[in-house]
C-alpha cells in the first residue's frame, strides 16, 4: 500500500512551503524540516544565509529516531512523551515539534537566533500548518505504480552493483 | 509500508537487517557501501559501541534513480541483535517494508538464530505486521566457517516449509550480500505494484 505521510502537494504544498520561509524568517533559524516519523524527509528550507547544510538523510533518521527513542523512555516512566525538545550545542540547536501523528517539524538554528523566538515561531508554524493541511481540497495525484513501473525499477538495482559483481565473479 | 513524497517525486522503501548478535548485518552494510557508486548512495550513519557492536542503527540510504519521473529510493537499516536491545530494535522496525534476515552459520548460534526469528515475528505483532505480508529472505552467513553447520539445517530451523529465498553468503568478502538485496528489494517493488 501507499501511504503519503502527509498531504503535502499542490497547493497545500506551496502554502507549506511559504510557512516554512516564513519560519526562517520571523525565528531567525537557519532550517526547517518536515520529517516522517520512520525518519524520510519530506520537506525542507533552509534560510538564504545559512551554511549548507550537513546530510538531510541523516539528519532525518536521527532526528525520527532519537524522537521514538525518547517517547519510548517516557513511555517506560508513564509518560505520554516529554515536551521540551530542544537539543543545545555551544553553536547549533535543534528544536522539535511533533506534526500531527506521523511526522516531525525540525528547525535548526544557531546563535544569531533567540530560542524564545524559535520555539514561538516553531509552534505557530506547526498550528498553521496542521490548518493548511486539513483545508486542504487538493485531489491526491494520480500514479500508479504498475509491473512496469517495478520491472524497470528493478533493473535499477541490478544496475547498481554490476560493475562490481563482474570483477567478483 | 512505503512512503511517497509527491513533492519531491520519490518513493521510498525501509528495508531492516534483522539477525542475532555478531551475525554480520553491520557488515552487509558496510560492505554494499563499500560497492555502491557514489551518486547512488548517502552517508552511512552507525550508532554503535566502543567495541562495534550496534547500540540503536546502522543507516544507508540507496538512490536508484527515476522511472516515470519518480525517484526510488532504500533506506537499509540494521538492528542491534544483542538480545537485551530489544526496544531498540523495535522501534527500528516501525515503518518497513521488507527484512533480510542475517543467520549466522556457526553451531553455537543455531539456537540465537531460532531465537531472533521468533523475536522479530514478535516485535512485527507491536505493529500488526506479520512475515507472511512482509518480503523477507535469508541470508545464511559466515560460510567460510571451518565448522560451519550444513545449509539445510539451519533452513529446516528457519523456514521449515522451505518458503522463503534464502542465500548463502560470506558477507566480510562481498559474497551473497548482494543477492538478498536484490531479491527482497524486487520484492518489495512488486508488492508495490500488485496493490496500486
Ligand atoms: N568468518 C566470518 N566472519 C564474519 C562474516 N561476516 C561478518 N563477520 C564478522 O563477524 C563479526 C560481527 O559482524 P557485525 O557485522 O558487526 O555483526 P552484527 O550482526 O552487526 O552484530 P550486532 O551489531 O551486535 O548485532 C565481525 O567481526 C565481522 O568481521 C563472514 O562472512 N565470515
Ligand atoms: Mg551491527
Amino acid at each position: 500500500m501507499l501511504e503519503p505521510s502527509l498531504e503535502l502537494y499542490g497547493e497545500t504544498y506551496d502554502k507549506v512551503d511559504k510557512l516554512l520561509n516564513d519560519l526562517l524568517a520571523k525565528s531567525h533559524a537557519r532550517y526547517a524540516m518536515i520529517v516522517d516519523r520512520k525518519g524520510f524527509v519530506l520537506m525542507h528550507t533552509r534560510a538564504l544565509w545559512a551554511p549548507k547544510p550537513p546530510s538531510l538523510d541523516s539528519l532525518a533518521t536521527l532526528v525520527a529516531s532519537n524522537y521514538s527513542a525518547n517517547a519510548a523512555i517516557a513511555q517506560l516512566l508513564g509518560e505520554n512523551g516529554f515536551k521540551e525538545t530542544v537539543q543545545q550545542g555551544d553553536d547549533v540547536g535543534t528544536y522539535l515539534e511533533e506534526l500531527g501523528d506521523k511526522a516531525l517539524l525540525v528547525t535548526v538554528f544557531d546563535k544569531s537566533a533567540a530560542l524564545g523566538r524559535v520555539k514561538l515561531f516553531t509552534k505557530k508554524a506547526v498550528e498553521e500548518i496542521r490548518m493548511v493541511i486539513s483545508n486542504s481540497s487538493d485531489e491526491v495525484p494520480d500514479v500508479s505504480f504498475d509491473t512496469n513501473w517495478s520491472n524497470s525499477t528493478g533493473a535499477l538495482i541490478d544496475g547498481l552493483f554490476e560493475v562490481k559483481d563482474d570483477e567478483h565473479n | 509500508m512505503s512512503t511517497i513524497n509527491f513533492s519531491a517525486r520519490e518513493i521510498n522503501f525501509k528495508i531492516v537487517y534483522y539477525g542475532p548478535g555478531l551475525s554480520g548485518k553491520t557488515t552487509n552494510l558496510k560492505r554494499i557501501y563499500d560497492q555502491v557508486p557514489a551518486e547512488s548512495k548517502g552517508e552511512m550513519v552507525s550508532l554503535a559501541t566502543e567495541d562495534e557492536r550496534t547500540l540503536f542503527f546502522d543507516f544507508l540510504p540507496l538512490d536508484l534513480g527515476k522511472v516515470n519521473g519518480f525517484k526510488t529510493r532504500f533506506h537499509l537499516y540494521t538492528v542491534p541483535g544483542q538480545v537485551f536491545y530489544n526496544s531498540s530494535r523495535k522501534l527500528i522496525l516501525r515503518g518497513v517494508d521488507g527484512v533480510v534476515f542475517v543467520a549466522d552459520s556457526a553451531p553455537n548460534r543455531l539456537r540465537a538464530n531460532a531465537e531472533s526469528l521468533r523475536n522479530l515475528r514478535e516485535n512485527l505483532k507491536e505493529y500488526n505486521l506479520s512475515l507472511n505480508e512482509i518480503p523477507y529472505v535469508i541470508q545464511i552467513n559466515k560460510r567460510d566457517l571451518e565448522n560451519a553447520l550444513p545449509v539445510e539445517m539451519i533452513r529446516q530451523v528457519l523456514d521449515p516449509s522451505s518458503s522463503v529465498d534464502f542465500y548463502e553468503a560470506i558477507a566480510e568478502q562481498f559474497k551473497g550480500v548482494f543477492e538478498p538485496l536484490r531479491s527482497v528489494s524486487k520484492l518489495v517493488l512488486e508488492k508495490l505494484a500488485q496493490t496500486t
